[in-house]
Formats: structure tokens, C-alpha cells, sequence
């Protein structure tokens, strides 16, 4: 068999049974049946590559997808989902992506022009181009935004089109989206995931790169508000888009920040960060409008700052959108597009409209009615997103729209609020199945825009969306679009920094709710680590193997530890021990593996889970994912039967937490949010390592080898002391190498220096040249550490047998410790929160009727 | 009738407040009604930031932030207003209720415009089958539109129990249709949305009410308090106002201050701060006629 028929017969496998529904538009296969010239390339190297690469490069995506933790938030359930990606991609040939691209572009110079006219002098609505109900009813405009003088006359920086193609193989707008589009996250980590799965493919084609866009309209923004800071507005972990406002933020370089970062004074914005307020003129708005001021506008708890609205009328601050920018996403509005074009641009509208019926027109709406089991039916201000809904239910009717005689009965009152459209035959798109083979399946695609110095600009590429149904997978997947050129594309990295120009070595506009977060993650952390050492060490000790040969420890010591700690009540502790070392072991056992128990280490990484996914923006995606498989470790409790099974999970935490703190201490920079992560890590530390000791070395009438055995195991000190000594465990060695050696890195002394270091390179408040209050405390107590006389600690001892000296150095100590966490919580991350207040007084009671 | 008005809001604390926003629609607008003679505004302690503007329904808003720590802010509007004995209207001389709302659809002149925008659902307005049903009680079949708002206006006065304590700013129009009890604002919103969910416009005023003394007794500082009431369009005649708290239309006894789609667009005083504490607000009301003279 020769090469050529070789490649044939491959081709042929991986186009075998794809066939086009007749009247259908197909991307890849024109009407003589061949497949479209644009195609060649990509098609012959899928065929090359055979079907278990092909499966192969499927399994490839969805892995990096699930590394990458990329989801959606479903629409019927509003459960988290996870993100699904077809490797094999949408071609679109350089002429036809043209014509798309300037017919998009023209419709947001529309919009735009539109909603500067609502929100000003409304010739619109005067002349009759628009009908007012159209905008009076719609929720999305708000009033209290008339006026707004936008920076440079745009109030939409960013758009998002949806599109399908008719059969005849011309493009239709079926949505436009204005108010914070989402979805160019998804649209970056689909190209980012495709080119990895299917790297050959990727390079040996000449398609447009996304990272130009970005480049574009950041340089906008930074010529805008190059005075200050620029940030991401976001709502939080919560929303459902949170990945993405993190994506965009590590992609401009801008912080991302929740409301309560912000505040308005002097009519201006400010960033509260660790050395006072940060001036901010640019705010990437991806909380919802109407939420977005709680003095002005509604009030929602924990979201919006107080005074934006003010901020912005004064011009003090550029919102990208605008608020009140969702005016223009209504479907009701696409049947006005060729006239408003006419009105605003004095152009003709070059890209149509799926047809559409707005029921606010009595013609329209009778229509509607008559034809509703033909066309589908929208909500016209709040229609679900195409993220959320695969290609055939964007196509269908909203399901609440469904019943004709409820239909009737809301157009009877409301007929402004809904919309019919047409039901369109979007065009396939070849997609590939389980077996590897190329299906037709009907597709809809989100294309995004952003205003740039030269105008709107379209980024090259976009979001297909199809349904899985059709061809035997999931319900939502998702594919790359690649635009291909005709001339040779400069080959821009996507990860390459935007304002990697820009020195900041400080952190200086670290927001203090990060800093926060940090502090606590470095905490939850420590609080981890530390909480498997003890119960690694304790059940090793249960098991009856030991580090330092077999020497058992008393049960009673074992549970004071647990007690001393924190992780166990007195109580249970006594019925415990009164029962023997099998229901200590359960006790442990309890403590360790119960989802509800606030003390068990599930929940402390349940902590860590959610501090580190705050700040995931600052970790580097390797850290990310050890956290992540750290914090499902307790999930795996079924699999742990015995002791050993539990000592093989505690090894294997162990080991993913060094693998962080090692990501972080290597990778992290040394700015203020590291120095507050390790701050956090040695609080915590110090103060385990101050309970141990006082637990185990306190009472000389517990001094056994097996006691300092476990003491210095727990300090993970045992080799250093072997080393050191090569003798059995002496008390006055122990203390001085657990508390006062600053070369061992577990030591008290060690925690006490770092975290001087760190609070001499700490912003302080107004000591002018002054030592701080924390810092003096941290002298004083680290002074008395180093000083501290061992022999004469191990030897002090009261009538009752306890070491004085020792215990109130150790008392000291941890107050010291607790004086100083408060003291950088206050100077650090006291973001106070707000709240409304009225001065209305509803009577109580009722007046005199005149 | 020449009015002198005090109206002051008084805020305490019982810590410290950092920062505080403000946002006042306290100065009573003119309009066919009543002449303002003079208005003031004054604020303690002194705001660090002063601005006032037209708002978009042409109430003057006035923004202020006050940057210095307090544990008491006092914001007193003073004014004298001038109202106008309102003209006789005919009720039954009005169109038909069912041609207006139909008009609302394609506003052709630009005072029917500014009108249409009061026709639908607002924050807290809803427009509902329940309360369109209510509504359709009264307005029958081509009904003179002032005759049947003022019938709406006496059934809400005869059906509701004006009882404070029930009720609070957000409670929603349907509730106060549901338990039939309410105070002056409850009732102005329920009116509004049965209109609005006949496809009829109508806004919320917010103002004052003179209450006459008992005879041979001074009257009492403070006894009075902020109310609302509401406007109906009417084509050639304009807006006509109705105050369901008390069965009638307002007239010389109505002090306007301003008006929007609902209370939140009209909230006299709104404040946002951080820190304070607990707060406790005090508001006195006085509505004197005026010996005349400047403010």
C-alpha cells in the first residue's frame, strides 16, 4: 500500500458517517461534499493521527481541564460542573472571519452610541427609534446613571456577541452581551488546553494568537488611568465567573479586589492595602450594575462601594462598563438594529439579526402568539447566558414559556418583559466522539470585543458552544475557534506578563483582605502540618514503633497533648483513657477523619481550601495543585482501615505540605504577602512548639526517655539531636535545641528571629523612626529565649515537682505570641465593613386624618 | 398658604464613625403646585465633601461625605414653600382609563413620554395579577380615569388599617395587599402598583403634611413626620396627586419635596458609614405656617 492511499484510507476513517442534515450549513464539508479548502491541514494530520491518539488528545484536555479546576456553574441546577472541551477545533478562513469581525465591530460602535444616548439626552426615545417602554421597562437601565460623562465617550470596553451561521453560511447575531460579558476565561483556557493536547496541530497551522487583543486594550486602559492603580472589580470566590476575574487580573496584571477593599473618599476610589490607601482610576467591573453602589443603588450585603456612583459622576474614576451598560443586552433590541444604524451611525447594519418579536408592540406580540409553538421564547431582560446552556437549548424557548395559556396570561399583564425569536438551523460543526470519528453538530459561538486605542477591536477567536447529546457525550462542551490567516502570525506567548515594565518589588498595592488571606493561609497551614505531625506521631507511638527505639509513651501523655492543643475535649479524654489505648486510638481516630468536627484535620484543610482558592491568583499553578490534592486527602477516609492505612495518608500529607512550603519559599517573592504567609506559618508553630513543651517538659514527673523521644519528634528534631549528641535525650539539651537554638529551624528562638525580620521590613504606622509595639515585643521576648539559662530551667522545680521557670517562660512566651497576632491584625487588616443607614422613621403612630 | 419647614435628622452613635456618606433629598422642588421661596441645608459636623446635582427626575440631590471621626451627625433642611390652591378638576370629566394605558405604549408628545417611564415595575413596585386584579375591581370597563383613581384612593383608605410597626421600608407591595395594614408609605406604594399594573403611570411623592392643632392648644413641635402620597398622568391635565392615607387630594395642606418611581428614589436621608456602632435616629418634623419674611 502506498503513502498517499495510506493518508486516503485514514481520512476517509475519520469521516466515515459524517453526514450532513440536507438544508444545513456544515463547517467543514462544502455542498459538493468535499471538505472546505481551509480544512486540508488539520484534517490530514488528524487522520495521521489515528484514533487512539485521537481519544488520546481527548483524555489530554479533559485532565489538564480538571487540573486546572475549570468549571461552570449549570443553569438548571446551579451546581458547579465541570468545563468540557472538544479538542478538534472551528476553523474559520481569513475572508469569512472579516466580514464577522467588521460587521461585530460596527454593532459596538452602535451600542456604544446607544447607550450614551439613554444615559443622556435620549433622542432615541424622542424621535421614536426606540419605543420607551423598551428601556422604562427594562431593569438593566438605571436612572440614577443619567449624566455620566464617560471617559473618551465609550461606556462599553467590553462585549460579547453571540452568533450562529445560516444556512446560506452568513453569520447572525442571536445576543448581544454588554453588561460584564463573561466568558473570555473559558475562551483563553480552551486555547491554552488545545494547543497542549494537540501541540503539532496547533503550530503547523497559521492561526491567529489571543494574546494581541489583551495587550490592546490594556495598553488603553494604562494610557487612561495611568496615574494609579488599575484592578478587577470581583464579587469573590463565590461567583460563579471568580476564575475568570483571577484570570484577567494575572493577565493585565491588575489586583483583584472584593468591594471591601475599596472606598470612596473625597469623592475618589481607594485601594485600602497594607500601607494605606492606594488611589485606584480604573475599575474592571465584573460586579452586577445595579449592585455596585449601596448608597445610590440596591444594597447587597458584603458587595458595591458606598459612593462609586458619586465617584464616578465626578469623573474621578473610569468603571469598564459602565454602570447601567446591560441596558443594551436585551434581545428586544435586535429588531431595532437596522434603524438605530441608520439613526446614530447614518451607516446600514452590516451583520443581521436573527429575527425577533418584541411583545411590547401590539402587531409583534399578536404575532408572537399566534406563531408561538414555532418560534422560541425569551425573557427579554434576563436571558440565561450561552455559558450555561448548550446550542440547543439556547435555541429553545425559556422553560417557563412553554404552556401557551400561561404564555397568554403573562403577555396579558407584562408583554413588555418577553421576546419570540426565530428558531434558527445553526450550522455543524465537526466534532469528535468517543471512537474518534468526526460528527456534524449544531454550534453557536461567543465572540468577544474591547475598545482599544484604534477603535473596538475583536479578539481572534472565540467560544463554540455545542450540545453533547448530539453526539454521545456530555451535555455542555465547549471547542477553540482558530482564525486563520493568510499571512505569516507573529507567535506571541499567551502567559508572556502585560506590565512585567512595570517594577513593583514591595507589593505596595497589596490589597489587606489579601493580605488577610495570606496571614490565615500561612495559619490554616501551619495548623495542618503541625496537627499531623502530633497524631502521625501518636499513632506510631499507639502502633508501638517509635523513632527512638521502643520506648512506649504513657497513654495519659499522648492525650494531654491532644487535649493541650485543642484538638480534644477533658472530658472525652478521661472516658478515653479510662477505656484503654483502643479507644484513645478511636478517639484519634474520630478527631482526625470527621467531617463535622471543627477540630479534626479535615476541617483545617477545609480552611486552607478556601484561604488558598482567595488568593489563587498569587499562588503559582503548581502550588495550586498540590493544594488541591492536599485538601481532598480526607476525603479519601474510606480507604483507611488500620493504623498503618492512617500513618500511610498522614506520610503522604506530610509530604504535600513540604511540597508547598517549598513552591512557596522558592517561587513566592518576597513582598509583603510572602512576609505575612510566613508570619501566619510562625505564629502557628510558635505556639505549637510552646504548648508541646509545656506539655511534655514541664512536669519532671514525666520525665521518661519516651517523653523527650516524642518531644523531639515532634519538633521534628530527632536527627539533629542524635547528630549533636549521639547520646540518649537529656533534658537541659532537648530544651535548648527545641527552644533556644536558632540554627534549628523548629526551634522557638528560630520563629521568634524570622518573624523580627519580617516586622523590621513591615509598613509601621506613625512611629517615625521608632520601634513599633510588635516589634518591641518580639525583641523582648526573643532576647529572653536566647538568654535563657537551660540548665537553670531543667533544674528550677517547685515542691509539687513542675519547672517554674520553664513554665512562665513559656507563659510569656505564648502571650507575647497572642499580643503580637492581634497587633498585626489591627495595623494590617482592620477593612472595616459598612453598613446603610436612613433617616426615614416609619410613624408608629397613625396621624390625625384632616 | 405659606409654609416655614424644619426638618432635621439626627444621628448617634455609639462609637466612632470614620467615614460617612450621605446622599439628602431634603430641598422641596417646585412645581405646579408650590413656590419655594428659600431652602438651606446645614450639617454637622462639617462635611469634607459638598456636592449637589439635578437628578435624573429632576429632584436636587445633594452627596456629602463626612471624613472626620463623629459619634452624632445632626443634617437640618430648612425651607419656606409657598403652596398654590390646586385647580378644580371635573373626575369625571378624564378619559377613559383603558386609552391612557394604551397611549403609555407609544408615547407621542414628550410630556406623554417623561409620563410612560412611571408605568412599570420599579424596586419597590411590583406589577402583579394580584394587585392588577385588585385594581380591576374598581377600574370597570371605560371608567373615567380620575373618577375610578380616586375610587382606588377611598378603597385603600376604607379597606387598610393605618397601623405603624407592621411594616417597614422593605416590606413588599403584595404583603401589605396580603395583611391590608400599613403606614402612609405602604399605601402610596400599593396604590402605585395597582395603577402600574393597569398599564397606567404613576409616581411616589415625598413631602410633609400640616396637621391642624387642636383648637385652643399650640401645636407641638415635632408631632409631624415625612409623608408620601402619589401622582397620577392624565393626558391635558397632567400629573393629579392622591394621598390613599386620607382619602383625598392633596391641597394646601401638601408640601412637595420630591418625587421618582418609588421611595428609593426619594429617600430623604441615606446614609452609608463604617464603624458607629449602634445607631439610633431621631427625626422631627416641623410644618409652621409662615408670619412670612425670609428664610
Amino acid at each position: 500500500m502506498t503513502e498517499p492511499q495510506h493518508a486516503e484510507d485514514a481520512l476517509s476513517e475519520l469521516l466515515a458517517g459524517y453526514t450532513v442534515q440536507p438544508g444545513t450549513y456544515d463547517e467543514l464539508m462544502g455542498p459538493d461534499g468535499q471538505p472546505r479548502a481551509h480544512w486540508h491541514n488539520l484534517l490530514t494530520d488528524f487522520a495521521a493521527m489515528g484514533t487512539a491518539q485521537r481519544c488520546s488528545a481527548g483524555a489530554t484536555a479533559e485532565s489538564l481541564l480538571r487540573e486546572h479546576d475549570v468549571a461552570y456553574i449549570a443553569a438548571e441546577s446551579g451546581n458547579r460542573r465541570p468545563w468540557h472541551l472538544d479538542v478538534f477545533p472551528l476553523l474559520i478562513a481569513p475572508d469569512d472571519w472579516a466580514k464577522l469581525a467588521g460587521g461585530l465591530v460596527q454593532r459596538a460602535r452602535l451600542l456604544n452610541a446607544m447607550v450614551a444616548d439613554l444615559y443622556g439626552p435620549q433622542q432615541l426615545l424622542k424621535n421614536g427609534t426606540l419605543p420607551a417602554p423598551l428601556v422604562f421597562a427594562n431593569p438593566n437601565f438605571i436612572p440614577h446613571c443619567h449624566g455620566y460623562q464617560a471617559t473618551d465617550g465609550v461606556f462599553l470596553q467590553f462585549l460579547a456577541f453571540d452568533v450562529a451561521r445560516a444556512p446560506d453560511g452568513s453569520w447572525w447575531v442571536l445576543s448581544q452581551r454588554t453588561e460584564s460579558p463573561a466568558g473570555i476565561g473559558y475562551t483563553l483556557e480552551n486555547r491554552i488546553v488545545t494547543s497542549r493536547s494537540i501541540p503539532d496541530q496547533f503550530n503547523a497551522n497559521n492561526l491567529h494568537r489571543l494574546a494581541g487583543f489583551f495587550r490592546s486594550f490594556a495598553e488603553y486602559f494604562a494610557r487612561l488611568g495611568d496615574r494609579h492603580l488599575s484592578t478587577v472589580l470581583t464579587s469573590g470566590p463565590d461567583d460563579p465567573d471568580y476564575f475568570e476575574h483571577a484570570l484577567i487580573g494575572r493577565y493585565l496584571g491588575y489586583p483583584v479586589v472584593e468591594s471591601a477593599d475599596l472606598t470612596v473618599r473625597d469623592s475618589r476610589v481607594f485601594l485600602k492595602t497594607l500601607e494605606g490607601l492606594e488611589r485606584v482610576d480604573v475599575i474592571v467591573r465584573r460586579i452586577a450594575s445595579d449592585a455596585s453602589d449601596p448608597l445610590e443603588l440596591r444594597s447587597v450585603p458584603g458587595i458595591g462601594i458606598a459612593g462609586l456612583l458619586q465617584a464616578a459622576r465626578s469623573g474621578n474614576v473610569l468603571l469598564a462598563n459602565a454602570i447601567g451598560s446591560g441596558v443594551a443586552a436585551s434581545e428586544a433590541l435586535l429588531a431595532f438594529m437596522p434603524s438605530l444604524a441608520r439613526h446614530l451611525l447614518g451607516e446600514e447594519l452590516a451583520l443581521p439579526s436573527i429575527a425577533s418579536w418584541w411583545c411590547g408592540q401590539t402587531r409583534e406580540r399578536n404575532f408572537v402568539l399566534e406563531h408561538a409553538d414555532q418560534l422560541s421564547l425569551h425573557h427579554a431582560f434576563a436571558r440565561s447566558s450561552m455559558l450555561t446552556a448548550g446550542a440547543h437549548e439556547f435555541a429553545q424557548s425559556d422553560p417557563d414559556l412553554s404552556d401557551p395559556d400561561a404564555l397568554k396570561a403573562r403577555l396579558a399583564l407584562r408583554p413588555y418583559d418577553y421576546v419570540g425569536m426565530e428558531r434558527i438551523k445553526p450550522s455543524t460543526v465537526p466534532c469528535l466522539n468517543e471512537q474518534g470519528q468526526l460528527r456534524p453538530v449544531p454550534m453557536v459561538m461567543r465572540v468577544y470585543l474591547a475598545a482599544t486605542e484604534d477603535g473596538y477591536q475583536v479578539l481572534p477567536g472565540g467560544l463554540v458552544k455545542v450540545s453533547g447529546k448530539d453526539f454521545g457525550g456530555s451535555t455542555h462542551v465547549s471547542k477553540d475557534v482558530w482564525v486563520l490567516s493568510d499571512r505569516e502570525i507573529e507567535r506571541e506567548t499567551l502567559i508572556k506578563p502585560l506590565r512585567a515594565a512595570t517594577l513593583k518589588r514591595s507589593d505596595r498595592d497589596l490589597p489587606s483582605k489579601t493580605a488577610d488571606d495570606l496571614f490565615w493561609l500561612g495559619r490554616y497551614f501551619e495548623r495542618g502540618d503541625g496537627g499531623v505531625r502530633l497524631y502521625r506521631n501518636l499513632f506510631l507511638r499507639l502502633a508501638g514503633e517509635t523513632s527512638l527505639g521502643n520506648v512506649p509513651v504513657a497513654l495519659n501523655v499522648l492525650t494531654a497533648l491532644l487535649v493541650s492543643q485543642g484538638r480534644l475535649s477533658a472530658t472525652r479524654a478521661r472516658r478515653a483513657l479510662a477505656s484503654g489505648s483502643r479507644a484513645v486510638e478511636h478517639e484519634i481516630w474520630n478527631i482526625l477523619f470527621d467531617p463535622d468536627s471543627p477540630d479534626s484535620l479535615a476541617h483545617v484543610l477545609r480552611n486552607v481550601a478556601r484561604t488558598a482558592d482567595h488568593v489563587r491568583e498569587r499562588l503559582s499553578p503548581d502550588a495550586w495543585r498540590i493544594i488541591e490534592r492536599l485538601t481532598s486527602v480526607p476525603n479519601l477516609r474510606w480507604r483507611v482501615h488500620t493504623v498503618s492505612d492512617a500513618v500511610n495518608v498522614l506520610n503522604d500529607l506530610v509530604e504535600s505540605q513540604s511540597a508547598v512550603n517549598g513552591l512557596i519559599h522558592e517561587n513566592m517573592t518576597r513582598g509583603y504577602g510572602w512576609r505575612l504567609l510566613d508570619m501566619g506559618r510562625r505564629i502557628e508553630r510558635a505556639r505549637f512548639t510552646i504548648r508541646v513543651l509545656r506539655e511534655l517538659m514541664v512536669r519532671a514527673d514525666r520525665d521518661h526517655p519516651g517523653v523527650l523521644g516524642l518531644q523531639l519528634d515532634l519538633a521534628d528534631s530527632v536527627i539533629t539531636y542524635r547528630s549533636r549528641y549521639r547520646a540518649e535525650p537529656q533534658i537541659p539539651a532537648v530544651l535548648d535545641l527545641v527552644l533556644a537554638d536558632e540554627s534549628n529551624p523548629r526551634s522557638l528562638a528560630f520563629q521568634l528571629a524570622t518573624m523580627r525580620a519580617h516586622m523590621d521590613v513591615m509598613p509601621q504606622e506613625d512611629v517615625h523612626g521608632q520601634l513599633s509595639k510588635a516589634q518591641k515585643i518580639l525583641i523582648s521576648i526573643h532576647t529572653e529565649i536566647i538568654l535563657a539559662d537551660v540548665d537553670k530551667l531543667a533544674n528550677t522545680t517547685s515542691k509539687i515537682g513542675n519547672r517554674t521557670h520553664l513554665n512562665r517562660l513559656l507563659n510569656r512566651s505564648e502571650s507575647s505570641i497572642e499580643t503580637l497576632t492581634q497587633l498585626i491584625t489591627r495595623t494590617y487588616f482592620s477593612h472595616s465593613v459598612g453598613h446603610r443607614v436612613t433617616g426615614s422613621v416609619i410613624p408608629e403612630e397613625p396621624h390625625n386624618a384632616l | 398658604m405659606l409654609y416655614d419647614v424644619r426638618h432635621e435628622t439626627r444621628f448617634k452613635y455609639t462609637g466612632a464613625v470614620s467615614i460617612s456618606h450621605q446622599l439628602l433629598k431634603l430641598r422641596p422642588r417646585r412645581s405646579n403646585r408650590q413656590n419655594v421661596v428659600g431652602a438651606e441645608l446645614s450639617v454637622s459636623p462639617e462635611p469634607a465633601v459638598r456636592n449637589s446635582w439635578v437628578d435624573y427626575f429632576g429632584n436636587e440631590v445633594e452627596f456629602l461625605t463626612v471624613q472626620e471621626p463623629h459619634r452624632e451627625l445632626v443634617i437640618t433642611s430648612t425651607s419656606k414653600v409657598e403652596v398654590l390652591p390646586g385647580m378644580n378638576i371635573m373626575l369625571d370629566f378624564s378619559p377613559a382609563w383603558e386609552v391612557v394605558a394604551q397611549s403609555m405604549q407609544t408615547p407621542t408628545n414628550a410630556e406623554a413620554l417623561g409620563a410612560s417611564q412611571y408605568c412599570f415595575e420599579s424596586p419597590y413596585v411590583d406589577v402583579h395579577e394580584e394587585l392588577r386584579d385588585f385594581a380591576l375591581a374598581t377600574f370597570t370597563p371605560e371608567r373615567p380615569l380620575l373618577e375610578a383613581t380616586m375610587a382606588l384612593t377611598s378603597r385603600i383608605y376604607e379597606e387598610f388599617t393605618y397601623q405603624g410597626g407592621v411594616t417597614d421600608v422593605s416590606t413588599p407591595v403584595r404583603k401589605v395587599l396580603e395583611i391590608k395594614k400599613g403606614v402612609c408609605q405602604d399605601f402610596a406604594h400599593l396604590q402605585i402598583a395597582c395603577l402600574r399594573s393597569i398599564g397606567l403611570p404613576a409616581r411616589y411623592i415625598s413631602g410633609y403634611l400640616m396637621t391642624h392643632p387642636p383648637e385652643g392648644q399650640p401645636k407641638l413641635t415635632g408631632a409631624d413626620e415625612s409623608h408620601a402620597w402619589l401622582s397620577l398622568w392624565c393626558p391635558e391635565l397632567g400629573w393629579v396627586d392622591f394621598d390613599p392615607t386620607n382619602n383625598l387630594r392633596p391641597n394646601l395642606q401638601h408640601i412637595t419635596v420630591g418625587w421618582g418611581r418609588d421611595y428609593g428614589d426619594v429617600s430623604p436621608v441615606s446614609g452609608f458609614i463604617f464603624g458607629g456602632g449602634k445607631h439610633e435616629v431621631s427625626v422631627a418634623v416641623d410644618v409652621l405656617q409662615s408670619a412670612g419674611g425670609g428664610v
